[in-house]
């Protein structure tokens, strides 16, 4: 059981962000809580206090908790967010065992329990890889397998699929089962809800570091998506999704891909192999597909980024190749600390310009409400603030194709619906938009168009209209089972 | 695409050895590589020296790696018999300079690309507290070596951000502070963001806790091992007795 009573806390900048108000909550043995809320409102505040994080590393609280953290960790096994920043070795063996060896278990013990692990959790298929070339549902998986080789009595997940695909989603989803089904108690915070809506017990909903009610799972069931709408939430049921933007004009034109292919080193297979894609200029595209099926490698090819990439593209009467390609297409990463270079945000704009012009660069700043932030750094501005940042560069840089690579990963409702209005305001300068993204209501809030990949190649191609759409859903919600089914058989 | 340093899976090898071998190899063959004479009897120790990592990089299947490095100190032993006695002038200086560079420290750097890329992390940290190295230098070591791979891979999106933005050899001739500040500082900053919340990972998972850590990689000496330490040694003590005169 755990218990928080009256506890607050704060970070040691005064941030309003992520404290906590007198927080009480009681969880008992076996449950599944599933904390949810808008960003900020403390749910990864209230992770840390549980794993122990806070007050040891995250050093400002009273003695909330006098266990030090080699203790927590026997009790309880924190999975995180990021997939790429939460493992200590290169290869997935000794990542397994790296837990039980802190703990001192003794050798033979150890191997037991990580040969338990993966029949539970049926990954033999990832065991003596090199972590670092495994996909970012493949190191989650690996995240929860390392901590459940120290069987603790309770796990805390902070956003573990916010960079993951539909079918990653419901591996995940598969794990937390397991746990449920060992009696262990798992304390989860999310934004995407529907993926546990029937394996939580309780729903604890917080706001700016308050909790505000708690819901069993029946009442999470049954509130409206207006009443999750209203509280800032994703959506409980993906089926129910609607379009929900504007009806498309199209700026007539197309944009033409006779071929676009490109192989990796030593296989046989091509890596992508595009032929006759002919897209609508001047549209929202969305480009959708599992992890792997080349919807990235799709992307480096098309900006450019990909020398060795074969292929031209056709767009308003002027063929490119990968050289001139790279000068005509910007992608905003999805990692965006990545392409953020000066000192401020103004001058990141007048970095892209070709002929430096600060009073456009002015309008541009403003059109995305970033004016007031101009003389900042641009590393001290919030996730969202970057990304505008980062799409302030590409309006700059006056390209007429803008790629984007999974935009609202790890988003709350909030933050996805800015990321949508940024999108449509591109798309009404007259850009083609390429949108790499594993999430449907973003899709369906700016998205006018859909192709999809499959192994390296293009599968659907069509206007996202009221079919394109139920297409769109069916395969996100499709996509899970399907993979399921696949590495059962492969297995 | 991926930066290789530090192997992850089984190495298929005939010839496996010890980390701890291998870093007395390493130890003995730079200090004999980078003090060694050109002239003399310590050339021979040398040229014994210099196959070793040839050996070792064909035994464990790196053909191409091996044969380029085989054909390379091939050219410097050339140059360093022959090329230095015949020519003259400038083109004498440059050869010589050359030559004592690379001869001294490809061999060292071979061996070392071998060690890096044949060793698991948990060998290695095995192999550090078999020889009672204190935590606070093992822990370090091994959080560093975890790093090469996501530095490389945060180097090179930084990369195809700065292709994609036109930054360039083309801003170089403009402006070269603002070329290294553009590629360190994002650098530097996601670097701090990863250590900070793998540290935060690594603690909840126990690190640092007073009990003994065991650890579930074996290692241990073999044959191999046995003629590699003996050939080091004696390689090491043919050399020492040769630099003091008595052979």
């Amino acid at each position: 059981m755990i218990t928080l009573s009256n506890v607050s806390f704060s970070y040691e900048q005064g941030e309003q962000e992520g404290c906590l108000r007198d927080v009480s909550l009681t969880i008992q043995a076996g449950e599944v809580i599933l904390l949810c809320g808008e960003s900020g409102c403390g749910k990864t505040t209230l992770t840390r206090l549980i794993n122990g994080l806070i007050p040891h590393y995250y050093e400002d609280g009273k003695e909330i908790s006098q266990l030090p953290l080699y203790e927590t960790a026997k009790l309880v096994g924190s999975v995180f967010q990021n997939p790429r920043s939460q493992f200590f070795n290169v290869d997935t063996t000794s990542e397994l065992a790296f837990g039980a060896e802190n703990l001192g278990y003794p050798v033979t013990e150890i191997e037991q329990r990580v040969a338990q692990t993966i029949s539970e959790f049926q990954i033999e298929p990832l065991m003596e890889r090199n972590i670092f070339r495994l996909s970012g549902g493949e190191k989650q998986k690996i995240a929860c397998a390392s901590v459940a080789v120290c069987t603790p009595p309770v796990f805390v997940l902070d956003e573990p699929t916010s960079n993951l695909d539909a079918a990653a989603i419901d591996e995940i989803r598969r794990l937390i089962g397991i746990w449920k089904s060992q009696g262990k108690t798992v304390v989860v915070a999310e934004h995407r809800l529907h993926f546990l809506r029937d394996l939580a017990d309780r729903a604890v909903y917080m706001r700016q570091g308050r909790i505000e009610r708690i819901f069993s799972v029946q009442e999470l069931k049954a509130l409206s998506q207006p009443q999750l709408e209203q509280m800032g939430l994703r959506p409980l049921w993906l089926e129910n999704l609607t379009i929900n933007r504007d009806p498309v004009h199209g700026t007539g034109g197309s944009l033409d891909l006779p071929r676009l292919f490109f192989s990796h080193d030593h296989r046989e297979t091509p890596t992508l192999d595009v032929k006759d894609l002919n897209v609508p200029a001047g549209a929202v595209i969305a480009v959708i597909g599992h992890n792997g099926a080349g919807k990235s490698t799709f992307a480096r090819c098309l900006c450019g980024l990909e020398k060795r990439a074969k292929g031209a593209l056709q767009f308003h009467a002027s063929v490119m190749n990968a050289k001139q390609r790279l000068k005509n297409c910007y992608m905003v990463m999805q990692d965006v600390n990545h392409q953020l270079f000066t000192e401020s945000v103004l001058d990141e704009v007048l970095l892209s310009m070709a002929e430096k012009d600060e009073t456009k660069a002015e309008k541009i700043l403003e059109s995305l409400d970033l004016s007031h932030l101009k003389t900042l750094h641009p590393m001290s501005l919030s996730g969202g603030q970057k990304q505008r940042v980062a799409i302030a560069a590409a309006i700059a840089s006056e390209r007429e194709i803008i790629i984007l690579d999974e935009p609202t990963s790890g988003l709350d409702l909030r933050h996805m619906r800015e990321v949508a209005q940024n999108l449509r305001r591109l798309a009404k300068m007259g850009k083609t938009l390429f949108v790499i993204t594993h999430d449907p209501e973003l899709i369906l809030s700016c998205c006018t168009h859909l192709i999809q990949f499959e192994n390296g190649k293009v599968v659907l191609n069509e206007a996202l209209d009221a079919r394109g759409a139920e297409k769109m859903l069916h395969y996100f919600l499709d996509a899970g089972k399907k993979r399921a089914e696949y590495t059962e058989e492969t297995i | 695409m991926q930066a290789q340093l530090f192997q992850s899976a089984p190495i298929n090898t005939s010839l496996r050895l010890d980390p701890r071998t291998k870093l007395l190899m390493m130890f003995i063959l730079s200090v004999i590589m980078i003090n060694g004479d050109i002239r003399g009897k310590a050339v021979y120790i040398r040229l014994v020296l210099a196959v070793i990592p040839f050996i070792l990089l064909l035994f464990s299947g790196r053909i191409k790696a091996s044969l380029f490095y085989a054909a390379l100190y091939a050219a410097v032993w050339f140059a360093e018999a022959f090329l230095v006695y015949t020519t003259s002038g400038a083109a004498n200086i440059l050869i010589v300079m050359l030559a004592g560079m690379v001869g001294r420290f490809i061999p060292c750097a071979v061996m070392g690309y071998y060690l890096m890329t044949t060793t698991r992390v948990s060998e290695f940290v095995a192999a550090m507290e078999q020889i009672h190295m204190p935590r606070a230098i093992i822990i370090p070591l091994s959080v560093m070596f975890r790093f090469f791979p996501t530095i490389a891979e945060e180097s090179r999106a930084i990369n195809d951000a700065m292709r994609m933005r036109g930054i360039g050899i083309n801003s170089l001739s403009k402006n070269p502070v603002a070329l290294f500040e553009y590629r360190l500082i994002p650098l530097l900053m996601s670097i701090v963001k990863i250590g900070g919340e793998l540290s935060a990972a690594a603690l909840t998972r126990g690190l640092g806790g007073p009990v003994k850590r065991t650890n579930i990689c074996k290692i241990g000496f073999g044959v191999w091992d046995f003629c590699m330490a003996a050939v080091m040694i004696a390689a090491l003590a043919a050399y020492v007795l040769i630099q003091r005169g008595t052979l």
